[in-house]
């Protein structure tokens, strides 16, 4: 089984009205690895990270969790291998932070399975984890974007996954929450596929995928492949890798091009 | 208005001597809406069963242009005269049917199809056409039409509207002499109806109902008002009419109708076939099988009785209606 | 141990019988006419067996088949109704969806018209049969409207609303074309009396569709409780905890369709009670379905009920039509329920 990746992508392709959306992305995901995704806006970042939690069908191709084709895998056997904290996800509902966070134990609940000990013993460590035990009665209306963001994650926690997606969890956060979200991120037990914008936060990741138009442009250890040339090819902008002043680790320093 | 009824009748009263013909131009308000006439009209299309059939009574079948809203078959003795004369409409012509036929008249029975909110027009439509417009007094005089669905009476329907509309009628198309001979034929039959009724001998605590038709066969029944034209049938026999409303066809519930526990129930006969109760058959069959109905005294001992239901509207065939209920409670055996 | 929030606080669930047994007494209790309590009470002892058989009379059979059936139609069309709004409500994450949304109400009237006026099935289909067909026609155009339009860009629970607003449109529009074309002032004195909401023409006979699609849609809501939480969300969220969101769909939406399509046929278009009835639990009871569920078929069973109780009494000697009767209660209680909510 151990040789079995966790989640395999092989020529995935998503065609919208004739455009490739992504296309022919190949991927195997290492156990326990944080990979990021990096690209652009418009991508296919967002439609990847779809494909990958199985929301949606690849056009060609074929997308596999442990080794069975995701297409023939019934929804709460893949929700239970793997969760997902899309962008933005919100409610008009007056929600507690406890009850959001009971939602990720929907795929191991059913009719006749009904809310057991194991399940406050999952909600109590989620909500630990992410620092939000002590709001756990909190209404969802009265939280911060951050609280929100970390709920999202205490709720993907909740559901005990193996894989946990993440679609740009910093976005709209002051820098603290950004660290914060990251430092959390990078702790949790599980394995992480995260949709990046910057370029420092792709620098935490075991490993990076660059996209550009729905194509997987390079993938690798981020220092490997974050080279200037290609930053300047994807992105538009002139970068230079420094060192810390104070403790020596990388830096880029952008510049537009001239 | 009913100033206006007694002035009219002062009018009518007065007629019999008058048989000279009709002096134009005529002027006559006709609810509440003023008419000139130069001469008597060539033309004229009739909106409502009953002004038609006055109308060819009066022998003025030849001057029908078209006809519409017809409740029951027309009278057996004019089903000649009738089917050489246009139907515009089974139910209410468009204003641009009537226009059509290019009348010197256009008369109708109820104020819903020619008055201040009438589907076929208003009476200022015709106007600006034109074409003069007249509506038989048995629809506004005493009756406000802004209230309920079908109108309410507040005064008890008398068949003196009735003889007050042949007599204009009459007058508008210089037939006084005819409209005199028959209002007199039909208070002559009127007064022999009530002298049956009333030597029928009913005990004085009987009451009854009148049901015309129900929307869907179980629900809430139309039935007629307490001042409407079976109320006038029920006051010649003596009756009390159980239903208390004083609009025209009240919406009341069989709980309260049931309770009520009246003597018989009159049930109105149609051609009409919009709703599956405008069908005699069905209104007997769920008398009979509903639960509360089938314990009412008046369908335990088989005291429902049929009548056609324009004899329920204000129209000649109220007196005839008289007759035949007259005729049907003399068969149930409840004289004194 | 702690446990799930959606199960906490539950307990006053053992008063819903007690609860619903008030309010079917009290509906069988007042009516039209005065008929003394003791009355009441003796007829319903002996029709339910607990004392010798009195013999049939009017009054008996008044109480019996009358007022008790509709009281009892009346609770399961009210739980039915409120069960479709909240379904409605949670899976297409819309605050003012209910059955009108859909265009059901629109087309069991449009369905109805075409009976009584346009003559349709000639006297032998009943308007209650005509509407019945017009709402499921009318819930089946806006699906296949929803299908057609999926992929122009429109998100999937816009695109189902925009549906049923394009359907109630063309439904109304077909209405108002037969009542024009055809219709006498009286016709449209009986059709307006029955899109109103009418209850008076119900006997037990209509409790053998009454109850078992009211225990239909309870017994569906309350299988899918966890999934109608898991929508909190979103559809994509939804779908990210494990639920088969097109399964879910075709389940939940059918099941309300064909509930209210059955009370439109019973009892004429009542609005309002999909409305209120699951909001206002909402702020009662919270939003985890668990509750809500039971909360909502239990509170809609009463509401209409009491609705109809006072659509008896308010007028003597008339009826109202119940639907002025839900919107008039109705909205007062909502806003005072808000208002009391917010504050807590």
């Amino acid at each position: 089984m151990s040789d079995t990746p966790l989640l395999e992508l092989v020529g995935a392709t998503r065609t919208v009205q004739g455009r490739d959306l992504v296309s022919d992305v190949n991927l195997c995901l290492h156990e326990g690895e944080m990979l990021g995704i990096i690209g652009p806006n418009g991508s296919g970042k967002s439609t990847l990270l779809s494909m990958m939690a199985g929301l949606l069908p690849p056009s060609r191709g074929e997308i596999r969790l442990a080794g069975q084709p995701m297409a023939r895998l019934r929804r709460q056997q893949i929700a239970r291998r793997l969760a997902m904290v899309s962008q933005s996800a919100d409610t008009g509902d007056r929600i507690s932070v406890r009850d959001a966070v009971e939602l990720g134990r929907t795929p191991w609940l059913g009719p006749l399975r009904p809310w057991s000990a194991r399940d406050d013993e999952a909600v109590e460590a989620a909500l630990l984890a992410v620092g939000m035990d002590r709001m756990a009665a909190r209404d969802w209306s009265t939280l911060s974007g951050g609280e929100r963001q970390r709920v999202h994650i205490a709720r993907a926690h909740a559901q005990a996954p193996q894989i946990l997606l993440l679609d740009e969890p910093t976005n709209h956060l002051d820098i603290h929450h950004q660290f914060a979200i990251l430092d959390l991120v990078s702790q949790l037990p599980v394995t992480t596929v995260i949709a990046l914008h910057d370029m420092h936060h792709a620098l935490r990741c075991d490993r990076v995928m660059v996209m550009q138009s729905g194509r997987c442009v390079a993938l690798g250890a981020p220092l490997d492949i974050l080279t200037p040339a290609l930053i300047r090819r994807i992105f538009a902008v002139d970068a230079r890798l420094i060192a810390h002043p104070a403790d020596g680790l990388p830096l880029f320093a952008f510049q537009r091009l001239a | 208005m009913l100033r206006m009824t007694a002035a009219a009748l002062a009018v009518l009263v007065a007629a019999p001597m008058a048989f000279a013909g009709t002096d134009y131009p005529l002027t006559l308000t006709s609810c509440g809406h003023e008419v000139t006439f130069d001469k008597a009209p060539e033309s004229v299309v009739s909106i409502g069963q009953s002004t038609t059939e006055i109308l060819y009574m009066l022998g003025l079948a030849d001057k029908v242009a078209g006809t519409a809203l017809w409740i029951n078959p027309v009278l057996p003795e004019f089903a000649g005269v009738d089917a050489k004369v246009q139907r515009l409409a089974d139910n209410a012509p468009s204003f641009e049917s009537v226009l059509a036929k290019r009348p010197g008249l256009a008369v109708a029975a109820y104020e819903w199809m020619i008055g201040p909110e009438g589907v076929v027009g208003t009476r200022e439509m015709f106007d600006d056409a034109g074409i003069p417009s007249w509506v038989m007094p048995t629809d506004c005089v005493g009756k406000n039409n802004s209230q309920g669905m079908d109108g309410a009476r507040t005064v008890l329907f008398d068949t003196a509207l009735l003889y007050q509309g042949i007599g204009e009628l009459a007058r508008i198309f210089d037939v006084a002499e005819r409209g005199e001979a028959l209002i007199a034929d039909l208070k002559a039959r009127e007064a022999a109806a009530i002298a049956q009724a009333q030597a029928l001998n009913l005990p004085d605590d009987l009451s009854g109902v009148f049901w015309y038709s129900s929307a869907d066969t179980q629900i809430d029944p139309y039935v007629a008002g307490v001042n409407a034209v079976p109320g006038w049938m029920l006051s010649k026999l003596g009756v009390r009419n159980v239903v208390t409303s004083d609009e025209e066809w009240p919406t009341v519930g069989w709980e309260t109708i049931a309770r009520a526990n009246p003597t018989f129930i009159v049930a109105a006969e149609m051609n009409r076939r919009r709703f599956p109760a405008d069908d005699i058959a069905v209104k007997r069959g769920f008398l009979s099988s509903d639960p509360v109905t089938s314990q009412m005294e008046a369908v335990k001992n088989d005291r429902i009785l049929t009548l056609e239901a324009h004899a329920m509207d204000p129209s000649i065939r109220a007196i005839y209606g008289l007759e035949s209920l007259s005729d049907a409670l003399a068969g149930l055996g409840l004289s004194r | 141990m702690r446990r799930g929030a959606a199960v906490r606080g539950a307990g006053w669930l053992w008063l819903a019988p007690a609860l619903l047994a008030a309010a079917l007494l009290f509906g069988t209790a007042v009516g039209e006419t005065r008929i003394p309590l003791s009355t009441v009470v003796a007829v319903l002892a002996s029709k339910t067996g607990l004392t010798a058989a009195v013999p049939d009379s009017v009054d008996a059979s008044v109480i019996w088949h009358y007022r008790l059936s509709r009281a009892t139609v009346a609770a399961c069309g009210g739980a039915s109704l409120a069960l479709s709004g909240l379904v409605l409500q949670a899976l297409l994450r819309n605050a003012l969806a209910e059955p009108y949304l859909l265009g059901i109400s629109a087309g069991a009237s449009t369905g109805a018209v075409a009976v009584a006026v346009a003559g349709f099935g000639a006297g032998v289909i009943s308007m209650s049969a005509g509407a019945f067909a017009g709402a499921l026609v009318a819930f089946g155009l806006v699906a296949i409207l929803a299908r057609a339009a999926r992929g122009t860009g429109v998100q999937t629970t816009g695109i189902i609303i925009l549906a049923g607003i394009a359907g109630s449109q063309m439904f109304n529009a077909t209405t108002a074309l037969i009542i024009a074309q055809s219709a006498s002032a009286e016709q449209a004195r009986g059709i307006m009396f029955w899109l109103l909401g009418n209850l008076s023409g119900v006997r037990w006979p209509d409790i053998r569709l009454a109850l078992p699609v009211a225990l239909l849609g309870l017994g569906v809501a309350l299988w899918h409780v966890r999934t109608l939480d898991a929508f909190t969300f979103g559809a994509d969220s939804a779908a990210a905890l494990g639920i088969d969101v097109r399964r879910a769909r075709v389940v939940l939406i059918g099941t309300a369709a064909l509930a209210t399509a059955v009370v439109v046929s019973i009892a004429g278009a009542i609005g309002f009670v999909g409305l209120v009835v699951p909001h206002a639990m909402r702020f009662l009871v919270g939003v985890r379905h668990a509750r809500l569920v039971p909360a909502t078929a239990l509170a809609g069973a009463v509401f209409l009920v009491l609705s109809d109780v006072v659509s008896r009494i308010v007028i003597p000697g008339q009826v109202l039509p119940i639907g002025v009767i839900t919107a008039l209660v109705g909205a007062p209680a909502f806003a005072v329920v808000m208002v009391r909510g917010r504050r807590r």
